[in-house]
């Protein structure tokens, strides 16, 4: 059974120009999917789409098999997905693992020493942390919230080339350790072939892509 | 996460917005503090004075309109040293005030005393008086006023003060044949309480007190606690000393007739200025008193020329209070409004993990409560400095508002003997202005009501914005 299913989705602005249109998909558990894209494709709207954040103009979303809307937003993004952004969205009052802390149902400490943050690094301002310290973070607290989808908006796009990599490993590991269904949306070529399943968007179509 | 910890961890962390919002909600809850204080202590003046004062109206024959009001010619005199012969009338009402009506007027609430006296100008044997400053007409030598009451406890002159009951007791309804006269009086005479003095009963043949000898016993003696003035011009039958209280049965005989059966006029003094009117209606509303033959006359004057500046002061504060409000809470919802805007961030993250909107703006609620708790706290203190001073500093504006006359009158009562007795007003040397519990806590309802919709106005315009749009205008 899919985590996630889009069904017929589509989605324009307000002033009427479509993004997405009849866009269908079934993105399961235990994989990491990129969505690739240019700019202004619709990327991150697919993912706010698929996180609760937004509403289709037509179609549903499905999360096993029950239709978001239906269940509540805000229940869909407290307890099914868990979100990573490009610039880490951290609180900035707060330390790591006050920030993991903030929706977490599991032990955060746990989750924060195996994404490599030492026990002095955990308490310090969140801010004094380096960009790659703060996506793990980040990761943590989507880890620390036990939803089984984990939606990352170019999670890379801040980073240098080998903490790039560290992040796209921890997730790809979440996927398949943690049996989470990873969608990262991604410019990155390097991202999209660590994917199991690479999707592109063109012209307001999602296809996945041959590999 | 709970609400109250990250409440909590933001204002522990975010110094510098503490400060500045503690700062400004201290100041915002002295001004209020300081309102309500000079207000409370505005409001206890007015009742001070309310209480020291009191209030007081006259009740007496309507001598113009009356229908009972009988004008009877007496005997022409001729003048001795022009020889022309002058008409004079005898002018009365038949209907008069009895004990009964006064004691039916005691009865109602509100009223502190009714006084009614029988005054009549008559000489008692062998009785040495203190001379008057000026001279008096021949056939009144010897003469001094006698004041006849049925309770002298009620007479203005006691209750205002102007004498005190030094020695024996007061005349009461039930009295015959009783006096209290002056201690200065007495010892001019060698007189103690239970001696009787001795007047005639008034022949109107001879047209003097020649009749049949009543004997008074004197049961009181009083000291004036204020005398003429040194300069002042008063009659031997005038002066304090000299006069002569008596009870109405004894002062009806020595009148000598049936025409003064009962007193012509009466004075009320009540306990609140306020509840004047009211008084007078219930007054007028007992029953056996025929009211063409009365009219009232209220005096509130002085009253209301004490109580002006107060009643400037309160309203001048109530103003400024919902000034202060209302200012306070414009500006604390235009910087939290901005704060709010700068912490578009912190909502669009809050709002993707899960958060509901109630809770994140319960949490910035909590942030300036728990900041207020302690301003308004701290208030108490500075209130306290500087709500005495900035009140007598109003008070004293708004006595410059009103007459200077008006308010030089209310700090003297008259006491109807010719004579003026100071009387301090409660808020003549300004307002006791202190901070009370129940003025701090009626902050912390105003503080929290201006907080809520500081925080909540503050709030809608981020909190109407989707949580797309909100992440949207993050990036």
């Amino acid at each position: 059974m899919p985590a996630l299913e889009l069904n017929n989705v589509s989605y324009a602005y307000k002033r009427g120009k479509a993004v997405l249109q009849n866009v269908s998909a079934e993105l399961e558990a235990g994989k990491m999917y990129a969505i690739l894209g240019p700019s202004g494709s619709g990327k991150t709207t697919l993912l706010s789409l698929l996180g609760g954040l937004d509403t289709p103009t037509q179609g549903g979303i499905l999360f096993a098999n029950e239709d978001i809307q239906k269940s509540g937003l805000e229940h869909h993004r407290r307890n099914h997905v868990s979100l990573i952004f490009q610039s880490y969205n951290l609180i900035d009052y707060m330390t790591p693992i006050e920030n993991v802390r903030l929706a977490a149902k599991l032990d955060a400490k746990p989750i924060l020493e195996r994404l490599g943050l030492a026990k002095d690094e955990i308490a310090r301002n969140v801010l004094k942390l380096s960009g790659g310290q703060q996506q793990r973070v980040a990761i943590a607290r989507a880890l620390a919230s036990d939803t089984p989808v984990i939606l990352a908006d170019e999670p890379t796009g801040n980073l240098d080339a080998d903490t790039a990599e560290e992040i796209t490993a921890i997730l790809k590991e979440s996927a398949y350790s943690f049996g989470k269904c990873v969608v990262v949306a991604t410019h990155s070529a390097d991202v999209a072939k660590q994917a199991d399943v690479v999707l592109e968007i063109k012209r307001g179509h999602l296809k996945e892509r041959e590999r | 996460m709970s609400i109250s910890k990250r409440a909590f961890l933001y204002v522990a962390r975010k110094r510098g917005k503490t400060v500045l919002l503690f700062a400004i909600l201290l100041i915002m809850a002295t001004f209020v503090l300081t309102g309500l204080s000079i207000r409370k202590a505005s409001e206890a003046a007015q009742l001070d004075l309310r209480q020291s004062l009191g209030g007081k109206f006259d009740v007496f024959v309507d001598w113009s309109n009356s229908p009972y009001v009988v004008k009877e010619p007496v005997k022409d005199e001729a003048d001795e040293k022009t020889g022309k012969t002058a008409s004079s009338f005898l002018m009365y009402s038949t209907v008069q005030f009895t004990p009964e009506d006064i004691a039916a007027i005691k009865g109602i609430p509100g009223v502190k005393h009714c006084g009614a006296r029988q005054e009549d100008l008559l000489p008692f044997d062998g009785l040495s008086l203190f001379p008057g400053t000026v001279s008096a007409d021949a056939k009144y030598q010897g003469y001094t006023m006698t004041l006849g009451t049925c309770a002298t406890e009620d007479d203005e002159l006691f209750t205002t003060g102007t004498l005190t009951l030094a020695e024996g007791r007061h005349i009461s309804a039930n009295d015959t044949h009783t006096a209290i006269l002056s201690q200065d009086l007495a010892e001019r005479n060698g007189l103690k309480l239970g001696d009787y003095l001795t007047a005639h009963r008034y022949n109107a043949e001879e047209e003097g007190f020649t009749g049949q000898e009543i004997k008074v016993q004197i049961i009181g003696l009083f000291t004036p606690n204020t005398v003429e003035q040194f300069g002042a011009t008063v009659a031997t039958y005038d002066k304090i000393q000299n006069r002569v209280f008596v009870d109405l049965q004894t002062s009806k005989e020595i009148d000598g007739g049936t025409i003064n059966y009962g007193f012509s006029a009466l004075h009320i003094s009540i306990d609140d200025p306020q509840d004047i009117a009211r008084v007078v209606a219930d007054v007028k509303a007992l029953p056996g008193i025929d009211w063409n033959a009365f009219t009232v006359e209220v005096d509130n004057e002085t009253y209301e020329s004490a109580a002006a500046p107060l009643a400037t002061l309160n309203e001048l504060v109530v103003t400024l209070l919902v000034v202060i409000i209302v200012v306070s809470a414009i500006l604390l919802a235009l910087i939290l409004n901005l704060w709010t805007k700068a912490r578009i961030h912190e909502t669009g993250v809050f709002l993707s993990v899960g958060i509901r909107k109630s809770a994140i703006i319960g949490q910035y609620l909590i942030e300036v409560l728990l900041i207020a708790v302690l301003a308004f706290g701290l208030s108490y203190f500075t209130g306290n400095a500087i709500a005495g001073q900035i009140g007598n500093h109003l008070l004293e504006q708004s006595r410059q508002t009103g007459p200077e006359d008006d308010v030089a009158a209310a700090a003297a009562v008259d006491v109807g003997a010719d004579d003026l007795i100071p009387k301090p007003l409660p808020a003549e040397n300004g307002i006791q202005v202190s901070v009370g519990l129940d003025s701090l806590a009626q902050l912390y309802l105003i503080g929290l009501a201006i907080v809520i919709v500081a925080v909540s106005t503050s709030s809608i315009t981020v909190m109407r914005l989707t949580p797309r749009e909100i992440l949207s205008k993050m990036s």
